[in-house]
């Protein structure tokens, strides 16, 4: 991880000089950091990107590499907001077109996709150049749940991975992101996340995704679900409360989708019946806090599933749209305490969990269910829009 | 108005000695009117001493809650326009997390003082009246700041109580205790009685009485969480103890029992 002295007198001739991409490299570990120098040699031609790094430098560095020193900040397993001021910071001074941030870990990113991230800021005209992972099918849950079927009926945004920890951003994207990462006090720097996606929706911008392949995925230092899903999720539902007058304006998501890339899920057995089972759990203790939430026919019918074998266990894609909708409108309303909130939600989100998994055992693609449960998201809009405009109509 | 009430009293005796009878019951009914008359005099000299103060009570009262309306829609409008939920929401990130928006709770805030400066104001001025003209003291009158004190007690008490009930609640059943709900339950009385002692003792009602019969309730609550968590349990602390046995000098390790722990899913 980072360290005292990262930076050697040698890197005093880049301080300045001007460069076409400007790569920041989160702090990782020494290995890691070796490697993605390695990579962003092979993907750019000398001279023309600049690195900006808290890490400290490998022995054997070569010497058509140009590092900048960035302040020390601590290592975390997302991008935070000071990454986006410093990338902004470091990329106006050297006059870059395109500023690429890398997260932990991120020597796992071949180089061709570090050069596909920047060629689509640098030739396509694109804002905001988002990468798309080959995830493991049991890898990145949250995401597939919530994040991206919430984004893409939120924002009509068909970004796969919108909490991505690598991205490629226009000069003008970056200064829009430096100025929302700037707005959040240093008190809460370490918790919060940024949503790029949506802020680039927001101010009209042009996103893309780029196919990176697969990529370790640097996990949180407590894999707890109940932190990272009240975290994230919460991230998420302010984010969406912030931007509520623009994501109810009706619009039309991008057609053009690439094809579903299936990645071998062998490696995956997961417990389901202790999933099932906590679910169970929950719909006997928690029908009181979820009554405050849900109407009587989403607790009609997660009292149906709970009458399920752990091996038939499937929570109808409808079923958890609307379940995703009534909670982010009761976190905007405050229907009950936020943390509270968040933590009711993590059952009924083991739940979809368990349902996502004996979907996958019966043949089915994991993406193709991915979709569908997107797509029911983007069905339900009305019902997310009519109950953020007239909460009180809690039966619609 | 005392000479009236004195007239009005004298007509009512007379009155009283014009009904024939023997001259025991003219006695009789003379004391019985007498003490009537007395005792009218004194509750009608009270009430109208206390008059003005009632009456001092009601308007401060009603002047202040109208300052603190007015009060209240300006501190709103004002940071509304400041933008002020969204600077707390940034420096407290999403720890902030109360049924109403700060904004809302700052609004509120003031309108409730302001009435509770209205409450104190007339409270103090009818206390003044009452000072000066009652001749005879109420036992009921002090406590009245008693019971604005106890209410306030109770309703945090509930409030505490509701909070950390739920708190409970949904990490107990996060974590899949099965007794989810008792312990829940358990840390809501235990509250609640410890809320009810503290409003007993704060109105002086009940004395070593109130203090015995909350020992025993909540030594009684804490026992019956404590057999409760022992008893359900039991199987941890037994796979715990045999751990540790067969790894004498070992560090000792008690499985996660909650769900996330399956190395094969990965939520993020």
């Amino acid at each position: 991880m980072a360290t005292a002295n990262p930076i050697t007198d040698n890197t005093q001739a880049a301080e300045n000089a001007a460069a076409d991409v400007l790569v920041l490299v989160t702090p990782m570990a020494p290995e890691h950091f070796k490697g993605v120098l390695a990579n962003l040699g092979s993907a750019f031609s000398s001279g023309s990107f600049v690195v900006a790094t808290q890490n400290e430098l490998p022995a054997d560095i070569p010497s058509s590499v140009r590092i900048v020193a960035t302040p020390q900040s601590s290592a975390a397993w997302a991008l935070k907001p000071i990454d986006f001021v410093n990338a902004a910071q470091y990329g106006r001074v050297h006059g870059a077109k395109a500023f690429l941030i890398l997260g932990p870990e991120a020597d796992s990113l071949s180089p061709l996709a570090l050069r596909s991230l920047a060629d689509a800021v640098l030739s396509a005209s694109i804002d905001l150049a988002v990468p798309h992972y080959s995830l493991p099918s049991h890898a990145g849950l949250v995401n597939s749940a919530i994040l991206y079927p919430l984004t893409r009926a939120a924002f009509a945004s068909r970004v796969r991975f919108p909490l991505s920890i690598d991205l490629c951003m226009s000069p003008r994207m970056a200064e829009r992101l430096a100025g929302v990462a700037s707005a959040v006090s240093p008190a809460s720097q370490a918790d919060a996340l940024l949503w790029p996606v949506n802020e680039a929706v927001a101010a009209g911008f042009v996103t893309d995704e780029v196919d990176v392949g697969s990529r370790a995925m640097p996990q949180p230092s407590d894999p707890d679900v109940n932190s990272i899903l009240a975290l994230i999720t919460g991230s998420l539902f302010a984010d969406i409360e912030a931007k509520a007058a623009l994501w109810q304006r009706p619009r039309r998501p991008p057609l053009v989708r690439r094809p579903m890339v299936e990645v071998d899920l062998s490696d995956g057995t997961a417990d389901v019946a202790r999933m099932v089972a906590a679910f169970k759990l929950a719909n006997a203790n928690l029908q009181e806090i979820w009554s405050l939430v849900l109407p009587p026919n989403s607790l009609l019918a997660l009292r149906r599933c709970s009458t399920l074998d752990p091996v038939a266990f499937s929570m109808p894609d409808g079923l958890w749209a609307r379940i995703v909708y009534d909670f982010l409108v009761a976190y905007r309303l405050r229907t009950i305490n936020r943390g509270h909130l968040l933590g009711a939600l993590i059952p009924l989100y083991l739940a979809w969990v368990a349902g996502h998994i004996n979907v996958m055992a019966s043949g089915i693609p994991a993406e193709r269910h991915i979709e569908a449960v997107a797509a029911a998201f983007e069905v339900d809009k009305p019902y997310l829009v009519a109950r953020w405009r007239w909460p009180d109509r809690f039966n619609s | 108005m005392q000479n009236t009430l004195n007239n009005s009293m004298q007509q009512a005796t007379q009155s009283i000695t014009a009904i024939p009878g023997s001259s025991e019951d003219a006695s009789i009914w003379h004391h019985m009117s007498e003490a009537l008359n007395q005792s009218l005099y004194r509750v009608l000299t009270l009430l109208i001493a206390v008059l003005p103060g009632i009456l001092a009570f009601f308007v401060a009262l009603l002047v202040f809650a109208t300052a603190g309306v007015l009060i209240s829609w300006i501190l709103r409008r004002c940071l509304s326009w400041a933008k002020f939920d969204a600077r707390i929401a940034q420096k407290s990130g999403t720890d902030w997390a109360p049924a109403s928006s700060p904004t809302e709770i700052v609004a509120r805030a003031s309108f409730w003082i302001c009435v509770l400066l209205g409450l104190v104001i007339g409270v103090s001025a009818f206390d003044t009246s009452y000072a000066t003209g009652a001749p005879l003291p109420i036992s009921l009158l002090p406590y009245l700041t008693h019971a604005v004190g106890a209410a306030l007690l109770l309703i945090a008490g509930v409030v505490v109580a509701r909070f950390l009930a739920r708190s409970v609640l949904i990490s107990a059943v996060n974590a899949q205790l099965q007794y989810a709900r008792i312990l829940s339950l358990g840390v809501k009385w235990l509250v609640l009685v410890l809320t009810a002692a503290m409003v007993l003792d704060h109105l002086q009602v009940g004395g070593n009485i109130v203090e015995l019969a909350f020992g025993i309730l909540f030594g009684g609550i804490v026992l019956t969480l404590a057999l409760a968590v022992g008893l359900g349990s039991r199987d941890l602390v037994s796979r715990s103890l045999e751990s540790h046995v067969e790894h004498t000098g070992e560090r000792t390790h008690i499985p996660d029992e909650v769900p996330t722990a399956s190395p094969q899913i990965r939520h993020f």
